[in-house]
């Protein structure tokens, strides 16, 4: 008799999903997660005020010193690198002359703590991309296959938008959208004028605008306008495992989250070809732990995930478990940033606004849709926002006494910043695989990050700066700052930090590691659905994905459990 | 997870976090330059003048960069930079957050900028109308590109920051809320006519 129905592996932004929906159809769920359980009243910083901040909460060199990598993520700051994994502790390499940026946090939520909650749909475009272009392996899966569960995703975590009708991006279910500056609705009209096949839309995040009886049922509140999510939110008002998911199972009663445990293997019996539980060790006291269950389902990020099932080798799976296709940790991919572009954008003065609004604007893919692209496939969308200056963008500026001082009690000038979100290929070539003989100070073989960018994403990044640089003309703008069409390049592998990939779902076991469902093709009570299980990436935030395939994953095994078929 | 956190005011905030941080590194090499200069200056300072050890400013540097701080930003209908706070918030930073390129580029860069504007009078012994004349004659050369002064553009931005992050430069010279309750894109600039502190 096993422990548990289900064991879960990893509490973040899809390991929170499988717990809920698993708990609420009665299943008994161990989630088990590597980092530190985390108390909102203390771990939450999101009342500080900034005088209350110290040293101006700037990064100095112990933070550097520490966090040399985490530490360059935009929502890294005193105020939050609570989130973040000391890098020292934690380390990874890279092959000789490549970077690849992991940015991470271990405690209870993940990164579903510290993500920009920009949500958006894939669509039919992107689930057949791959076919269309006879590229790596098609999707076992199509846009009407997963738009019920995505409908299912928005309307628990709840995610404010507006209805577009776009086949690039399609509508969901959305709370009031986060309206337009004065200056955004300039420049999108200036932008849509100039462009026909261009939009530009409120960015859809997943911030409570107008919330549900079942939200407010698990005490998450309105979003109050305060744009520090970074920080967590007392409110609750953004989704989190913390804020959402986990309180959704917990309250069943069928929860039993297991903390400072670090997931090192997946049990095996090969006379059924049953996994049976997981192995680790508690990062704490280095006692090992063994937790079993009737089903595993990995979600521990696409980086780790396969890793946990290629230290799971036997003798009877000696590539790894799971991996009779070979490409367990293959194919992984991100979306690179890039083509950023800021300057004043001439719009009126006597517009102003009130709060912090935690959004911007969003421009959906148009290249190799609606326009066709340079050298390229796919495409990418763009994130931006419009304010006025603020008083930190006028700090170096000539004069001093009254006069020095009066030029910042007013509102400056309106300036915008756009940055673009790229589609990465699947290519085998780039991919994770654990170190033959280094380990962490736990035991866990220390990963190998192997990924490089190809001639589609340096094209498309030179494209996408090119662009910036005409919507910005359109819009009467001039580049104040931005990079260069002609030496433009994508950020490195892994910055965007969505990886995925490493254990996609296909049709054929012989090409993929999971079918449609997230199950492992070889192992029939095994399912991964973190970011793993992407075949492609599309352009667009992939968060809302790993929600909606990972709820639509639960439901499925709660099937097949029941029915005994696992 | 992706950024939305490229506001202006962001970019330059981070260029500005740059700007100090660049300090560590390229503080040896400036003080190396300017160690006569530094040396003499040394002389005009009470340097056994810690108040305590854990306070590396002495009494007579955090003088001179109240001085010069106030004048940067002096009160008006509202508090200026000392009673704002914003000295105590470079001592912090000097004897707390940063190493020792951070401490010798500060210490060395106020006594310079302080010998600079002070002649027969000294900086300290001027009035506050001679202090603004004397300091916002030197800043027209600095931003006019006739000097080249990186640390008197460092010190000007960290008072700055530092007044509006405390709390009578966010809450009385600028507006703050801390939790608005809601977003509102276009507002009439005579509702909220201040520049919003956060």
């Amino acid at each position: 008799m096993a422990d548990f129905d289900f064991v879960v592996v990893g509490s973040g932004m899809s390991g929170g999903w499988v717990a809920k929906e698993l708990c609420e159809r009665g299943f008994k769920v161990a989630v088990v997660e590597r980092g530190r359980p985390i108390d909102p009243v203390a771990d939450y910083t999101d009342m500080v005020d900034p005088w209350q901040m110290e040293h101006l909460n700037l990064k100095g060199p112990d933070t550097y010193a520490d966090y040399p990598i985490q530490s360059e993520v935009y929502a890294f700051h005193s105020y939050t690198k609570q989130f973040w994994v000391k890098d020292g502790e934690h380390p990874y390499e890279t092959p000789e002359g490549q970077d690849y940026k992991w940015r991470r946090g271990h405690h209870v939520g993940g990164r579903s703590i510290m993500w920009a909650r920009q949500s958006y749909r894939m669509s039919e475009i992107d689930f057949t991309a791959n076919k269309r272009e006879n590229f790596a392996i098609d999707w076992p899966v199509r846009y009407a296959d997963i738009a019920p569960w995505y409908d299912h995703a928005e309307r628990f975590a709840g995610i404010s938008g507006s209805t577009e009708g776009l086949e690039i991006l399609p509508d969901g279910v959305f709370q009031p959208p986060h309206h337009f500056t004065i200056a955004e609705e300039k420049f999108k009209a200036a932008v849509e004028a100039s462009f026909p096949g261009r939009k530009v839309i409120p960015g859809r995040a997943a911030n409570l605008t107008q919330p549900t009886e079942e939200q407010t049922a698990l005490g998450r509140g309105k979003c109050q306008a305060r744009d520090h999510c970074f920080r967590g939110c007392s409110f609750g008002a953004y989704f989190s495992a913390n804020s959402a998911t986990l309180p959704a199972a917990e309250r069943t009663g069928n929860l039993t989250l297991i903390t400072d445990v670090a997931v090192h293997k997946v049990l095996h019996d090969e006379a059924t070809n049953r996994v049976t539980g997981v192995q680790g060790v508690n990062v704490k006291t280095n006692e090992g732990v063994t937790i079993t269950g009737d089903a595993v389902f990995l979600n521990a990020s696409a980086i780790v995930s396969p890793l946990i099932l290629l230290n799971s080798a036997t003798e009877y799976a000696p590539n790894g478990l799971a991996n009779s296709s070979g490409q367990l940790g293959h194919n992984l991919m991100d979306h690179f940033s890039g083509a950023r572009g800021y300057g004043r954008m001439p719009a009126s003065l006597q517009s102003h606004y009130y709060g912090r609004r935690p959004n911007g604007f969003y421009i959906p893919r148009f290249r190799n849709h609606t326009e066709e692209g340079e050298g390229f496939s796919r495409g990418y969308g763009y994130q931006g926002r419009i304010y006025r200056n603020s008083w930190s963008g006028r700090v170096d500026r000539g004069g001093v006494g009254s006069d020095y001082k009066a030029g910042f009690r007013e509102p400056g000038e309106w300036w915008f910043g756009v940055v673009a979100f790229g589609e990465i290929l699947p290519r085998f070539s780039n991919h994770v695989r654990p170190h033959k003989t280094k380990t962490d100070r736990w035991g866990f073989p220390v990963p190998i990050i192997d990924a490089k960018h190809s001639d589609n994403e340096i094209n498309m990044v030179r494209q996408a700066t090119r662009d910036t640089r005409a919507m910005m003309a359109a819009a009467g703008m001039d580049l104040i700052r931005g990079d260069d069409p002609d030496t433009a390049m994508p950020s490195a592998p892994g910055d965007g930090i969505h990886e995925m990939g490493t254990a996609r779902m296909g049709r054929d076991p012989a090409t993929s590691v999971l079918n449609g469902f997230n199950q492992s093709h070889d192992i029939p009570n095994l399912f991964i659905s973190d970011g793993s299980f992407m075949t492609s990436a599309g352009c667009q935030n992939p968060s809302l994905s790993y929600m909606a395939f990972s709820a639509r994953a639960a439901d499925h095994a709660g099937k097949l459990m029941k029915d005994g078929v696992i | 997870m992706t950024r939305l956190n490229l506001t202006q005011a962001n970019i330059n905030r981070r260029s500005a976090l740059t700007g100090l941080l660049a300090i560590s590194a390229s503080g040896a090499l400036a003080a190396c330059g300017q160690s006569s200069a530094a040396t003499e200056a040394v002389q005009e300072f009470d340097v056994l003048g810690y108040a305590k050890p854990t306070k590396f400013f002495s009494g007579s540097e955090m003088r001179a960069l109240g001085a010069m701080a106030d004048t940067i930003i002096p009160s008006t209908d509202t508090p200026g930079a000392v009673e704002a706070g914003v000295p105590d918030v470079i001592q912090g930073l000097a004897s707390e957050w940063g190493d020792d390129n951070f401490r010798q580029y500060w210490r060395e860069g106020i006594r310079r900028v302080y010998k600079t504007l002070s002649g027969e009078t000294k900086f300290l012994a001027m009035s506050p109308e001679e202090r603004e004349a004397v300091l916002g004659a030197y800043d027209a050369k600095v931003y006019a590109g006739e000097i080249e002064d990186t640390f008197y553009r460092d010190m000007k931005k960290t008072v700055a920051t530092a007044y509006y992050m405390s709390e009578p430069g966010a809450t009385q010279e600028l507006a703050y809320e801390a939790v608005p309750g809601e977003w509102i894109g276009q507002a009439p600039i005579s509702k909220y006519p201040k520049t919003w502190a956060t």
